[in-house]
């Protein structure tokens, strides 16, 4: 097969079809409020939101991969740049930058000035420790999990703590070679 | 569709015996070609009514998460196609290993004398494969195409398990529609 | 979202979004977040009744919400300029009632990709969107029992959803008393609007 140039962002999210931003936002808003009222732990709202964005990763990744037509990325660096760029770009219409790389090149942050999960939110004093977005670093873990690379990711900065802007740490732990169907000893 | 496009036999031989007839070089080219353009088929389509015999869907782990076959050609029961998936999905991981060429991704089209198989593999390992008449053009596209209503009619269904085998409506419905015009835009051309 | 009642989010609502004009995401974003939003109410039910009913009270959440957005920002009017999305077929006042409206979708974007498996019957993810009219009539003063159902169609494959919109007697009361208001006869316009983007 021939290869086909990869596509940018801007494109593809120009080509897909949209939904207004505040529908999406309010029935996200709808969805952390109904955690609240079932496990009403701050904290395990937090991992619930990391599982679903995880849930979600793990399938929106082919979509991913179908539409921008990118192929394997020859580094983690290469990577990030394609999440920040293309993948933000194509599901929520704004784009991530990558900076604060480490030394060996398997951590660095995705700063994100514009949120459309956070319109209209402002954190009540009962829920300081809620990491609203938390759906996303579920997302962006169960993806890159697809992909053979096992990740960490953790918010650094977040605006509705009061940041100027939301910093998400991604952490490469590591590349899982791809999978050979049989094991010698079997 | 007029028998023609069951191939010069009449119809289509299960699947195990035209396997065996593909000969090496012919195994070999796919190998060769996987990563480029595959080689200009000897038959010229044009001249002839193209067809797919059927579909398989293969997740990462080998196992036969959907199959589909159209019309009478190629009919397979269960235990064949459960069988030809587990066989295909080894066969496309050995060829992973074997090609001299570096960072191989496997069998792209089998060629044989009574059938091509045209196989697309995603980044995640899922694994769609379309047998043919032999010399069928454009499987790539059609492929590309199902991989897209997979993200869309089975991957945003909440009710579908991953992993799992695929009973989904839509995605029923919308496939069927894409093989047919894809159908009609090979006898256009 | 979450404590909607204090008064100092409001003026965070109204001054945000007017600035940024309209914003969208895709409809990918939506469906697979809606999509999780099920799979996690089917963890926490036993059934398909009570799941309905969950996603019709997360739907209700949204749709209170809906109603103070648009109102807050005078864009009741703009509605449909603002949405260009498809307008929802039709809304029908049903003939049998005097209190039933009926609002008949083709295909509700909720349920865009999702099949329903044949073990859940008549299970429809159009609860969801039933909740949001429910939410914007309720927060309007307007109670009424919506519910979301398919219903074949002759020469279709796939049957259509239609949102059943029941009325709460005092609503009934209120209306023979003062007539349609502008204001329920507005929303009731409106609501194919709204839903057009749901």
């Amino acid at each position: 097969m021939a290869p086909v140039a990869p596509r940018s962002g801007d494109a593809i999210f120009a080509s897909v079809e949209r939904v207004n931003s505040e529908l999406f936002t309010l029935t996200y808003g709808a969805i952390v409020r109904q955690l609240l009222t079932d496990l009403e732990e701050v904290d395990e709202v937090n991992k619930q939101l990391d599982q679903m964005g995880y849930n979600i990763g793990v399938r929106l990744v082919d979509e991913f991969l179908a539409k921008s037509n990118v192929s394997r990325c020859v580094d983690f660096k290469e990577t990030t740049e394609v999440i920040a760029k293309v993948g933000f770009k194509m599901f929520l219409g704004v784009t991530a930058s990558v900076t604060n790389w480490d030394a060996d090149g398997t951590s660095c942050s995705l700063i994100l000035e514009d949120n459309p999960l956070v319109d209209f939110v402002e954190l009540p004093d009962t829920c300081q420790g809620l990491y609203y977005c938390n759906i996303i670093s579920g997302v962006i873990r169960g993806a890159l999990e697809m992909v053979s690379m096992k990740t960490e990711v953790s918010w650094i900065r977040d605006m509705l703590r009061g940041d100027d802007v939301f910093e998400l740490q991604v952490k490469l732990i590591k590349q899982v070679p791809e999978e050979y169907p049989y094991k010698d000893d079997e | 569709m007029p028998n023609k496009a069951l191939g010069q036999n009449g119809y289509y031989l299960p699947f195990v015996s035209p396997l065996n007839s593909a000969t090496a070089s012919q195994i070999h080219n796919s190998f060769r070609s996987v990563n480029q353009c595959k080689n200009p088929s000897p038959f010229d389509s044009s001249k002839r009514m193209a067809a797919i015999y059927s579909l398989y869907i293969i997740n990462k782990s080998g196992g036969l998460i959907f199959y589909k076959d159209y019309g009478s050609a190629g009919r397979m029961d269960t235990n064949d196609s459960l069988r030809l998936a587990s066989l295909w999905h080894s066969m496309h991981a050995i060829s992973q290993q074997l090609s001299p060429v570096h960072g191989c991704s496997g069998i792209e089209l089998l060629e044989a004398d009574t059938f091509d198989l045209h196989c697309f593999q995603s980044l995640t390992g899922t694994k769609f494969f379309v047998v043919s008449e032999p010399g069928t053009q454009h499987m790539d596209g059609l492929l590309k195409q199902i991989y897209e209503l997979y993200t869309d009619y089975v991957l945003k269904n909440p009710f579908y398990e991953m992993e799992m085998p695929i009973r989904c409506e839509l995605f029923d419905i919308n496939l069927a529609q894409a093989v047919l015009k894809d159908r009609v835009a090979l006898l256009g051309r | 979202m979450i404590g909607v009642g204090k008064i100092k989010q409001y003026t965070n609502v109204l001054v945000k979004p007017l600035n940024k004009g309209k914003q969208e995401v895709s409809l990918s974003a939506f469906s697979f977040l809606f999509s999780e939003l099920v799979q996690y109410n089917q963890t926490q039910v036993d059934n398909i009744t009570e799941l309905e009913r969950r996603l019709e009270d997360a739907g209700y959440a949204v749709g209170a919400r809906v109603l103070e957005l648009l109102c807050h920002r005078e864009k009741m009017a703009m509605l449909p300029h603002v949405l260009k999305d498809a307008v929802a077929d039709s809304l029908e006042k049903g003939t049998e009632h005097e209190d039933e409206y009926m609002i008949s979708e083709k295909e509700l974007l909720v349920n865009r990709f999702i099949s329903i498996p044949k073990d859940k019957g008549t299970f429809n993810c159009g609860a969801f969107v039933a909740g949001i009219v429910r939410g914007v009539l309720d927060s309007a003063g307007f109670p009424a029992v919506v519910s979301a159902h398919f219903v074949p169609v002759e020469g279709q494959q796939r049957p259509r959803t239609t949102i059943l919109i029941k009325f709460a007697e005092e609503v009934i009361f209120k209306k023979c008393i003062v007539g349609v208001s502008f204001f329920s006869s507005n929303i009731l316009r409106n609501l194919p609007v709204i839903l057009s983007f749901v």
